[in-house]
């Protein structure tokens, strides 16, 4: 293989350092040619906007609510901050914007989080679901210490904020006033092809939190307090219907 | 089967596009074969998978990607190629394909079909990667002609020379995009018709059109809306030459319904003969 040096390598570093950078671009007129419409500089310019214009889009793709909550200019300010200080390392953009909930604060932070949750689960396998038949062949003195294994396509969020009530009226076609702060949980998974978010009351999330963290089902439904015990019947049965469980241990 | 690697012409297909899934997976429509972006199916395992293998069980498939960096002074990617070569085999995809370019160094990716110099080292280089390439996949590997909107002042060749040179001494095969000759033609201000008498159309195994943004003073290679008649008209130019090879139509933004999406992919019949 021919040595990765020389000039072509110069050209290289100089070409990404401009349109990632803008780093050396009064160089274009030595070294592009002029088009029959274009100069150097313009032409180098075609592929900066190009560079900007994509990331921007990727993270468009992966935070709409973001983009709504924030408006078109601040959340284009936010992805220029990020494109700079994250550059893709990757063949692909499908987790290029994991980092961008840290460069939020408060509501934004929370609902930079949901939708982050969104991308990840629909990257993960959703796997076959637990069945409530299966779990009914468990004999009946292995439940208290069985243990539920979740799915890789789920995830359980606690925020700051209602962001999961937010992303609902967006999505509906409303255009609601940013909440203040006001705790909440929600669980985002996947059903199939299809991402699933499910609102949690503090009960709900103590719960199925301890579940998901496979602590022994007696132990973790217990965490329900004053609940009555219908409810968090009702509640398990939903979750294991819903597909968030593949596997239950015993023993 | 006009080309030297025995690759088959499989029709007139369509890029693969994720607002498309359902429709293809459930109505079944009768389309030649799908291109699938390789990257989109990489560094995943899950839904975007799901909806490959339902389509792949019934759809020839080849692989498109954009990240190869065939170009790239940076190492090639062992990891990246490894799992391209496990997306070739879940799929079956007929062939692995990728741009004569690079897409970023120092192990930054700018996420876009960068121009190379067309230098006598770069040919080297390029000759060397993907001659490596072809060994770790076992299989032709065929490059496609980028549209570019610069060019470096320290060439020694066209891009035309370049391409064929690459191809024969790398003996790799060829993605003609003629939507890409076309834009990088007005671009640079050369004739098209030159371009496609440089090409070495033994190696051509797909061809490639798309639609493009014209701003006057250049053209983007956008692959919005229809395709221009003079693209049409190089297409059938490029399959005549070729003796026939597999069409493919990629539209990539503000894609329409799959029927108008797939009808347009179909216009190519007109322009190649209506052999099919």
């Amino acid at each position: 293989m021919s040595a990765a040096g020389g000039k072509l390598r110069e050209e290289q570093l100089w070409f990404a350092g401009a349109i990632m950078t803008g780093a050396a671009l009064d160089e274009a007129e030595r070294r592009l040619t002029p088009g029959p419409k274009l100069g150097p500089r313009e032409r180098l310019d075609v592929y900066r906007h190009g560079y900007e214009a994509r990331l921007v889009e990727c993270l468009a793709d992966d935070y709409p609510v973001l983009k709504h909550a924030l408006g078109e200019e601040a959340f284009t300010g936010l992805c220029r901050a990020y494109i700079a200080r994250f550059p893709s390392r990757s063949p692909n953009l499908n987790a290029y914007g994991r980092h961008l909930a840290g460069m939020c604060e408060g509501f934004a932070a929370d609902l930079a989080r949901l939708e982050w949750a969104i991308v990840e689960v629909i990257h993960q396998p959703a796997g076959e679901p637990l069945t409530l038949e299966t779990l009914a062949t468990i004999p009946m003195e292995a439940w208290a210490t069985a243990r539920l294994v979740a799915g890789e396509a789920v995830r359980v969020l606690t925020m700051d904020h209602p962001a999961n009530d937010y992303f609902q009226a967006v999505r509906d076609g409303d255009t609601p006033p940013l909440p203040g702060r006001a705790c909440s949980a929600v669980v985002v998974y996947r059903g199939g092809r299809t991402v699933w978010r499910m609102g949690l009351n503090p009960a709900m999330h103590r719960v199925l939190a301890a579940l998901i963290a496979r602590q022994p089902l007696e132990a973790a439904l217990s965490l329900a307090g004053d609940e009555p015990p219908e409810r968090v019947t009702a509640w398990f049965r939903e979750w294991v219907s819903s597909g968030l469980f593949v596997g239950v241990e015993t023993g | 089967m006009a080309n030297r690697f025995g690759l088959p012409d499989l029709g007139v297909g369509l890029g693969l596009r994720t607002v498309h899934y359902a429709h293809i997976v459930e109505a079944h429509p009768e389309v030649d074969w799908f291109e699938i972006l390789s990257e989109n199916y990489m560094q995943t395992a899950g839904r975007p998978l799901e909806w490959l293998d339902a389509i792949a069980d019934v759809y020839p498939v080849a692989m498109h990607g954009v990240s190869l960096s065939i170009g790239s002074t940076d190492p090639l990617d062992r990891a990246y190629l490894t799992e391209l070569r496990a997306l070739r085999d879940r799929t079956r995809a007929r062939w692995v394909s990728d741009h004569l370019c690079w897409t970023g160094v120092s192990g930054k990716n700018t996420h876009d079909l960068l121009p190379m110099p067309y230098t006598e080292e770069a040919l080297r280089h390029v000759v060397d990667r993907v001659r490596a390439v072809q060994d770790f996949l076992g299989a032709p590997l065929a490059l496609e002609n980028p549209s570019t909107y610069a060019e470096f002042a320290s060439g020694q060749m066209k891009e035309w020379e370049f391409l064929a040179r690459l191809a024969e001494e790398a003996d790799c095969a060829i993605l003609l995009d003629v939507n890409n000759v076309f834009v990088s033609a007005f671009n640079h201000g050369f004739d098209p018709r030159t371009y496609l008498a440089a090409v070495p159309f033994d190696r051509v195994v797909q061809l490639h059109v798309a639609g493009h943004t014209h701003h006057e003073t250049h053209i983007i290679d956008s692959h919005i809306g229809p395709v221009i008649d003079d693209v049409w008209r190089l297409l059938g130019d490029a399959w005549r030459r070729a003796g026939g090879a597999s069409v493919l139509l990629e539209w990539d933004a503000e894609i329409p319904s799959f029927e108008v999406t797939h009808a347009e992919a179909l216009r190519a019949r007109q322009f190649i003969g209506g052999a099919r």
